[in-house]
């Protein structure tokens, strides 16, 4: 289905009963990477085009399974609304575009968060049986309650203040662009005044954008083998000038993204731990 | 400062070339440039190496790309502390590259260099309409509304209309294609003799891949791993069947020769060549594969004087051998690049010609016929295709490695013809 379709139903189905547990379901597909697609992603997000997938596309390429699976009564929360406040992935090896991939996406993890509930969306991708990709999105549902308590590891941190690495201006249109390509049509992301209608002053820039857009700085830094974990802050208002900032760990790069007003992104990126 | 000493061609990485429109159809210059150079990083481990310089160039470049080699090396696995510059000299960029690289590593001011050269006919810019972007400027340069209504009171319907590259030469109007027609109706080129140079280009191609020869010389690109132009069974009865192309209007059109099937499609793609000196070599356990020994440019008054547009290698070629005290006979292998067969073929009339070889060369006797089996004998550009500035790095790295093969002290030329009338030739020994 659709994806537009898929938001049209979540919204449809954002009212009434729900289930209290996470569905159990796995939603799987086959993928073979369209090159044209890849490419359009790369250009917007500045990464090289060519036979390396970037880590962040192996998430995109698994997006449609996610909201597939919360768009559901199954599924405890409503999607408008559900804030993705964290994405971490490993990919083992570099992946080639000519892969056949085999995508599986599960729920779990629902815990109570002190201001509602988290809940992840695991994505699994292999080739020909060899795990390629290990990928976790968490998910607020802000005023929602979950019985366990279970806390997170605290995630990176914004580091020292240092000198930006690069000023990026992004323009109003952006959140329409992304959507576009990642398929990710949730309305804060597309029009000011849908966006206000889920209490935000303009519209959004998606956080895997602004991740993606990091971590393409860093091309030719890193391997394909990578482990990144991305903390998403304060919601980016497009159109807005942001500053990127890196800074080399010791087996990585920390990250940031903030404005004058606010971090609105922390991450790290090391070689690939499994595990 | 050292003394001047050779420098070293330690090895080559390119993508497959792709017919314009095709495999690479979404991949830019910065995107190709990059997969090559990775992939020479990756093949002479230079991931994180400073490397002494990278030249490199593009002839259908994006105003975007102002600084196209540096961009891509910033993006490569290369340590981002190697410089980097473009050079355009039309399609004898990729050669030019490498005769700089060269000279700086002869001189000893670099000990190791990257010769590079991409172009892509499928991502080329097209740019604003020349009146619109005058009008633009002079809005982007007003003061008050006063000025920018005066300026935007120059804009017209009609300059919605782009301007889109032609491969045409400025002076003339005439297409590469349409000036090749000339020079080969000039030398008497026959189409027999084309298609036949053209089928001898795909059959060495496609032998020299079946062989192995580019297994270390070329790294597959988005699913292409040899060049789409090939077609190892054409045969002159097939390119018998095209239609000409060029030459085909005003009063010569009845012997019009030049066909798709004789001349280069538009392409796409990159390559890569490693220089450096011996030394350099040796430190990090390389190959030397061959010595750049020479090299010489050329240029012809091809708008209002007597040459054709692809002939100054012509003119280049007897000063090189000149200088290196060398005749044809000295020679092991000779790679022509085949911007179209017919101006190989008249290249090759010339040096043979000993009425031209007096009165335009200064010479008592022709350079003389050369023994077509050691003609690009692994092919060329009919059969890889032509990303312009690419071309100068894919015949040098593979003139190297036949060099390498044939064994030290064996010689070969490299001839490349570009527009603007002029030529770039170099000399190569074995390592």
């Amino acid at each position: 289905m659709a994806l537009g379709l898929l938001y049209a139903k979540a919204a449809a189905t954002a009212l009434g009963p729900r289930s209290s547990t996470l569905p159990d379901t796995v939603v799987r597909r086959i993928a073979a990477i369209d090159r044209a697609h890849l490419a359009a992603y790369a250009r917007l997000c500045g990464f090289r085009f060519g036979d390396a997938v970037p880590v962040p596309y192996l998430h995109v390429l698994g997006f449609p399974q996610q909201i597939e699976l919360m768009a559901t009564r199954a599924f405890p929360f409503a999607l408008p609304g559900l804030v993705h406040v964290r994405n971490t992935g490993t990919a083992h090896r570099p992946v080639d575009a000519a892969e056949r991939l085999s995508i599986a996406v599960h729920a779990e993890r629902l815990r109570s968060h002190p201001k509602g509930a988290q809940v992840d969306l695991v994505t699994e991708i292999d080739v020909a049986g060899e795990r390629v990709y290990d990928g976790r999105s968490t998910y607020l549902a802000r005023g929602a309650s979950a019985p366990l308590a279970e806390a997170d590891p605290p995630g990176p941190q914004p580091f020292e203040d240092g000198p930006p690495t690069a000023t990026w201006h992004l323009d109003a249109g952006l959140g329409r662009r992304y959507a576009r390509i990642s398929g990710d049509v949730n309305p804060i992301h597309l029009s000011p005044l849908a966006a206000k209608a889920f209490g935000f002053p303009r519209t959004i820039a998606h956080g895997m954008y602004t991740a993606a857009r990091a971590l393409a700085s860093l091309d030719g830094r890193l391997s394909g083998a990578l482990t990144w974990d991305v903390k998403f802050g304060k919601p980016l208002l497009l159109p807005s000038v942001v500053q990127l900032r890196t800074a080399p760990t010791g087996d990585g790069w920390a990250i940031d993204v903030r404005s004058e007003q606010a971090v609105h992104l922390t991450a790290t990126v090391s070689e690939a731990r499994s595990g | 400062m050292t003394s001047v000493r050779r420098a070293a061609v330690i090895g080559g990485n390119r993508i497959p070339f792709a017919r314009s429109n095709g495999a690479y159809a979404e991949a830019s210059n910065l995107d190709m440039l990059t997969a090559a150079l990775d992939g020479l990083a990756a093949r002479f481990g230079l991931a994180g190496v400073e490397v002494g310089e990278v030249a490199g160039g593009a002839v259908l470049k994006h105003s975007r790309d102002r600084d196209l080699t540096r961009e891509a090396v910033l993006g490569s696995s290369l340590a981002p502390t190697t410089p980097a510059y473009d050079v355009a000299q039309a399609c004898g960029t990729g050669l030019e590259t490498v005769v700089l690289v060269a000279n700086k590593i002869a001189l000893g001011q670099i000990e190791s260099g990257i010769a590079a050269g991409v172009d892509s006919a499928s991502d080329a810019p097209v740019a604003l309409n020349d009146d619109l972007r005058r009008v633009l400027m002079k809005l982007n340069g007003a003061k008050n509304l006063q000025q920018r209504i005066a300026a935007l009171a120059g804009l017209r319907p009609g300059q919605i209309v782009p301007e889109l590259p032609r491969n045409a030469e400025p002076r003339t109007g005439l297409s590469m294609g349409e000036h090749a027609a000339i020079t080969a109706l000039e030398w008497g080129i026959t189409r027999e003799e084309q298609d036949e140079l053209a089928v001898a280009s795909h059959r060495n191609l496609a032998a020299a891949y079946d062989r192995g020869f580019f297994d270390d010389l070329v790294t597959p690109f988005l699913g292409l791993s040899r060049d789409s132009t090939l077609r190892a069974d054409t045969s002159v009865e097939k390119l018998a069947k095209l239609k000409p192309v060029f030459g085909t209007r005003g009063k010569n059109a009845a012997a019009a020769t030049m066909t798709a099937g004789n001349s280069t499609p538009l392409t796409d793609g990159a390559a890569t060549v490693l220089l450096g000196s011996d030394e350099w070599a040796a430190e990090r356990r390389l190959p030397v594969l061959a010595h750049v020994v020479d090299a010489q440019t050329a240029a012809v008054d091809f708008v209002h004087g007597e040459d054709g547009l692809l002939t100054a290698p012509v003119f280049a070629m007897p000063k090189l051998l000149a200088r290196n005290g060398l005749t044809f006979a000295d020679i092991d292998f000779f790679e022509i690049h085949e911007a179209f067969a017919s101006t190989v073929l008249a290249t090759l009339k010339a040096w043979e010609d000993p009425a031209f070889a007096e009165e335009r060369l200064g010479l008592d006797a022709p350079l003389g016929p050369i023994d077509r089996s050691k003609l690009n004998v692994t092919g060329s550009s009919l059969a890889t295709g032509h990303p312009f500035a690419a071309t100068g790095g894919r015949i040098t790295a593979t003139l190297a490695k036949l060099l390498h093969e044939k064994g030290p002290g064996s010689k070969g030329v490299i001839s490349i013809c570009a527009a603007g009338g002029q030529g770039v030739v170099a000399l190569l020994e074995g390592a």
